[in-house]
């Protein structure tokens, strides 16, 4: 049974076959029994639960006595007392868009002419190595937050799932990121007048627009070559996007006085704001509570690596929460070890954060902040599960089961192959060995 | 006499013309042994402008090289005799002692063991903790890529030529750099400071103990050997071949290093000559000093030692018989991620592999990253396989990425145990460095480097309570005396949010170390 895993997973990888192939199991149901189920969810945590799965989504979510007396279900899997999470939600990463860092060829995650419609999604490459390796650390999703280009507003970040298949983009240009804060160049004044700036011209051109449409309801029907002039730019668009609050805007920002301004810019435009990085916001920490606004940040970065990130600690998440923050645990930048989230957050919570605010800075929080179907372990929900060997943060648990959409995945990666080969017994080369 | 009637020009080196210098020195010794006046040969050096002289001339002083022109001045902190009772203590040397106590006296552990006693020791109940020895990180860029990461502060490479051996690290530490407090407060005790990896030869590292100080030498390990920073692969190539410099291949490194060693085989066979010629009585020319080559030399000499940035199997086999071509040993492979494809050809050679549990992606170089690799290396007889961060956040978390390997080894056939994967972070590290003698393990007689965990170090939630160098605390989680703060952020960094966590953590903690009086047990 190892080795047949270990062959399909190879040719998986390797030959980079289509789909999973035949021998993991694709139940149309499942049901998972005798699971202590973290539902991140208003039920909070289950022991002896029972989670439901049909065609790609949670159907049920039973407690000890809930239960039905017979289960029906293709596959029913005994959990054995072990733990299962929501899969765990990456952020601030290249998922996707970035094979080897030294390999310019094999990056698209920036480009200079990129703007405010940039949609790196277009190059998300479903089949890379790093994909089946961050599995390994339960993830089942992330937000990927490219570069981007080199103005203010670098472009726009994307949704997927981990399944490594075609179809894994979930949401494409889900978000508009901002970069502000320190500039080698110039001012960082000049970076949020500028995104003010954009913002108010928006907001003008879609007052004007207001008008004219309500003066035109009133009238007759104006010249139709005028009708095309006010038409929209493809920028403009995503910027009433942000306006009107359907598109997050993440805002790359370290320093208080610029999370200050960010704030006031939310306040005065009535963004949906996330801010990212955010090494001093524990200084307001009030303020951006009060304000409702997500923080996105590291949990592990505690060195004063700038004069914008003198108070880096690895309390500042347990300190937010505490103010009544929503925080995000992200990977800040990382791609290759992103399935080492779990143990940022197990960091985190040696450093005061509690177990079950932890588990949501890594799940029911992104979900929250990009309106995404997933989590959380409650009904209609997205089956995007993991089950632990033990507790999901620890270093001696591993993934035992993981499903995506309800479809069990793989957990064998080219670093397993490696391995494999390189203990194997042979007298052969190892090139000989597959 | 001969001395005074050689002008002083002649007194240098031709070492343009070492054909001319050979046949003059045949020519005198075919001159003495004919027992040839002493004017005829005063006339014939002079002629030939001839360097070297006779046994019963007077001597100049004897010139030499200081080979510790910059000494530590390291003091140990104050320190009390301590007692640490009741823990479980991984010494370090493959052993786990449970219930057992640690005595630490005049810097020095002396006894370790169940049961012991000491009538002038202050005792520390340490019920619940782990003791474990100082944790040592072979590879770091602390105080010479600080925290921030400014412009001015960047003093890590001299990325100026492609061998530049007559650096050395230790002139670029700022002892300021935050991130040693943060490296302590992870139970970083020493740790070895390299220059970075653009060039062949990088220049010297040097090691330090963890304390805080306004000078380098108020760190510097005393009597720790220096190492060499040699790097192979991408990162050498990239940079010069950029420039249109040589290298721009990897043929053109190892062409790079041979040069290189030529020149230093030169040059020590110049400095021996000199020091045999000058203790048979000679009152030989003095060869020229020349910075790159003295440290090239400390290699040949078996002082310094190669730590050798280098990932790849194919590339460490090479540096194996480039050791081998030159005489020197090839030290330590530090980022080997392909050290498990040749872990029998490491071990067989005596060489070390400095390794991370599982960074990878970023160069071609590191892409067969496997998480196993420290205990594939590992498990070879006579392996030396250590975990190094090469990172100011991973430093602070050594045991944890010690503990990703034993755990992901162990979920894949190993059968590894917190004694054995501990000597990657300590004893191992200890031998990389060559300070085995002195610190690495908990053993009577070592240095009392010692880290009491609040548990298990191989757990994510395991905090370093306390820390000592040399029996000295040198942190404590719980009590602000003993956490140093760098002099760049006194003044303005924001202390109140810290202080609030850690004493809700404090009080928390129903384990915490009680202090009580000697004469237990």
């Amino acid at each position: 049974m190892k080795n047949t895993q270990l062959l399909t997973s190879l040719r998986y990888v390797l030959l980079g076959a289509l789909t999973v192939t035949t021998s993991v199991v694709q139940a149309e149901s499942i049901a998972i029994t005798n699971a202590t189920v973290y539902t991140v969810a208003k039920k909070g945590v289950l022991s002896q639960a029972t989670v439901m799965v049909d065609e790609g989504k949670i159907t049920a979510v039973y407690s000890n006595n809930e239960v039905p007396e017979s289960l029906s279900a293709d596959t029913i899997i005994d959990a054995k007392g072990r733990i299962l999470t929501p899969g765990f939600i990456a952020t601030y990463n290249l998922l996707g868009l970035i094979e080897v860092g030294a390999v310019s060829d094999t990056h698209d995650s920036s480009d200079k002419k990129a703007d405010i419609t940039f949609d790196a999604s277009l190059a998300f490459n479903p089949k890379s190595t790093l994909i089946a390796y961050a599995r390994k650390g339960g993830i089942t999703s992330s937000l990927v937050m490219p570069y981007g280009g080199e103005d203010v507003i670098t472009g726009q970040s994307f949704v997927v799932n981990l399944s490594g298949d075609f179809d894994s983009v979930i949401m494409p240009k889900n978000a508009v990121i901002a970069s502000l804060g320190a500039t080698e160049k110039g001012s960082r004044a000049t970076k949020l007048q500028t995104l003010s700036n954009e913002l108010e011209d928006a907001q003008k051109a879609l007052t004007k627009a207001e008008k004219a449409s309500s003066k035109k309801g009133k009238e007759d029907e104006e010249d139709e070559e005028e009708k095309e002039a006010k038409e929209p730019s493809r920028s403009e668009l995503v910027l009433n996007g942000l306006l009107s609050g359907e598109k997050p805007l993440i805002a790359y920002a370290d320093r208080a006085t610029d999370i200050l301004a960010l704030l006031k810019l939310k306040q005065k435009f009535n963004l949906n704001l996330v801010l990212a990085g955010a090494s001093d916001a524990v200084l307001i920490s009030d303020e951006i509570a009060k304000a409702n606004v997500v923080v996105m940040m590291s949990a592990i970065d505690n060195l004063p690596s700038s004069f914008d990130s003198l108070h880096n600690s690895l309390t500042n998440v347990a300190k937010l929460t505490d103010a009544g923050v929503k925080v995000i645990i992200s990977n800040s930048g990382e791609s290759y070890n992103i399935n080492q989230l779990r143990f940022d957050a197990g960091v985190a919570v040696a450093n005061g954060l509690a177990e079950t605010s932890a588990l949501a800075a890594i799940t029911a929080n992104v979900a929250d902040s990009f309106n995404l179907n997933s989590g959380r372990i409650a009904v209609g929900k997205n089956a995007d599960l993991v089950l632990w060997s033990s507790d999901p943060f620890e270093i001696s648990t591993k993934v035992d089961a993981m499903w995506i959409n309800g479809k069990a995945m793989s957990l064998k990666s080219r670093q397993d192959a490696l391995r494999e080969r390189y203990t194997a017994e042979t007298d052969m080369p190892r090139a000989y060995t597959k | 006499m001969l001395k005074t009637s050689l002008p002083r020009n002649l007194v240098t080196s031709n070492s343009k013309n070492k054909l001319t210098n050979k046949l003059i020195r045949q020519s005198i010794s075919q001159f003495i042994s004919k027992k040839t006046s002493f004017t005829i040969l005063t006339t014939v050096m002079l002629s030939l402008g001839l360097t070297a002289c006779l046994p019963n001339e007077k001597q100049d002083p004897k010139v030499g090289i200081n080979k510790n022109p910059y000494p530590s001045t390291y003091q140990a902190l104050p320190a009390i005799s301590t007692l640490l009772t009741n823990a479980t203590i991984l010494t370090g040397t493959g052993e786990r002692l449970n219930n057992a106590d640690i005595l630490l006296v005049n810097g020095k552990v002396t006894q370790v063991g169940n049961d012991l006693l000491a009538e002038q020791a202050t005792v520390i109940d340490m019920t619940g903790k782990w003791i474990t020895p100082g944790i040592i990180d072979v590879h770091s860029h602390l105080g010479v890529y600080p925290n921030p990461q400014v412009e001015s502060h960047s003093d890590g490479n001299e990325m100026t030529s492609p061998n530049t051996s007559e650096v050395w690290a230790e002139h670029s530490v700022w002892p300021q750099d935050p991130a040693f407090q943060a490296a302590r407060a992870g139970g970083i005790t020493s740790l070895q400071i390299l220059p970075g990896s653009a060039n062949l030869f990088g220049g010297r590292g040097v090691t330090l103990r963890n304390v805080p100080s306004e000078t380098m030498q108020g760190m510097k390990f005393a009597g720790a050997p220096y190492g060499l920073k040699m790097a192979c692969g991408e990162n050498p190539k990239r940079v010069y071949g950029s420039r249109k410099v040589l290298p721009s291949t990897r043929m053109g490194n190892v062409a790079g290093y041979r040069s290189a060693w030529l020149a230093a085989t030169e040059y020590k066979r110049a400095w021996d000559k000199y020091d045999s010629d000058y203790s048979a009585g000679k009152n030989s020319e003095v060869p020229k000093r020349d910075l790159a080559l003295d440290t090239l030399m400390g290699v040949l000499d078996g002082e310094i030692l190669i730590h050798n940035h280098c990932y790849k199997a194919e590339e460490m086999a090479v540096m194996i018989d480039l050791g081998k071509e030159f005489n020197y040993h090839s030290g330590t492979f530090h980022h080997a991620i392909e050290g498990y494809k040749i872990a029998d050809l490491l071990a067989a050679n005596g060489n070390c592999a400095a390794m991370w549990p599982d960074w990878w992606g970023f160069k071609m170089e590191a892409f067969d990253m496997v998480e196993e690799n420290v205990a594939i290396v590992d498990a070879v007889k006579n392996s030396c396989a250590v975990v190094h961060s090469d990172s100011a956040t991973t430093i602070q978390r050594l045991n944890q990425e010690a503990a990703k390997v034993m755990y992901r080894a162990n979920d894949n056939g190993f059968a590894l145990k917190e004694e054995d994967a501990i000597k990657w972070i300590t004893a191992n590290a200890a031998k990389s460095l060559g300070i085995n003698d002195e610190v690495g393990s908990l053993e009577a007689g070592k240095n009392a480097d010692v880290v009491v965990w609040n548990m298990n170090p191989f757990s994510v939630y395991a905090q370093a309570e306390q820390v000592f160098i040399d029996g000295a605390k040198v942190y404590d989680r719980f009590d602000e005396k003993y956490q140093a703060k760098s002099d760049f952020l006194l003044g303005q960094q924001l202390d109140n949010h810290v202080s609030k966590v850690v004493t809700q953590l404090e009080n928390n903690s129903t384990t915490n170390a009680a202090t009580k009086p000697a004469n237990k047990k």
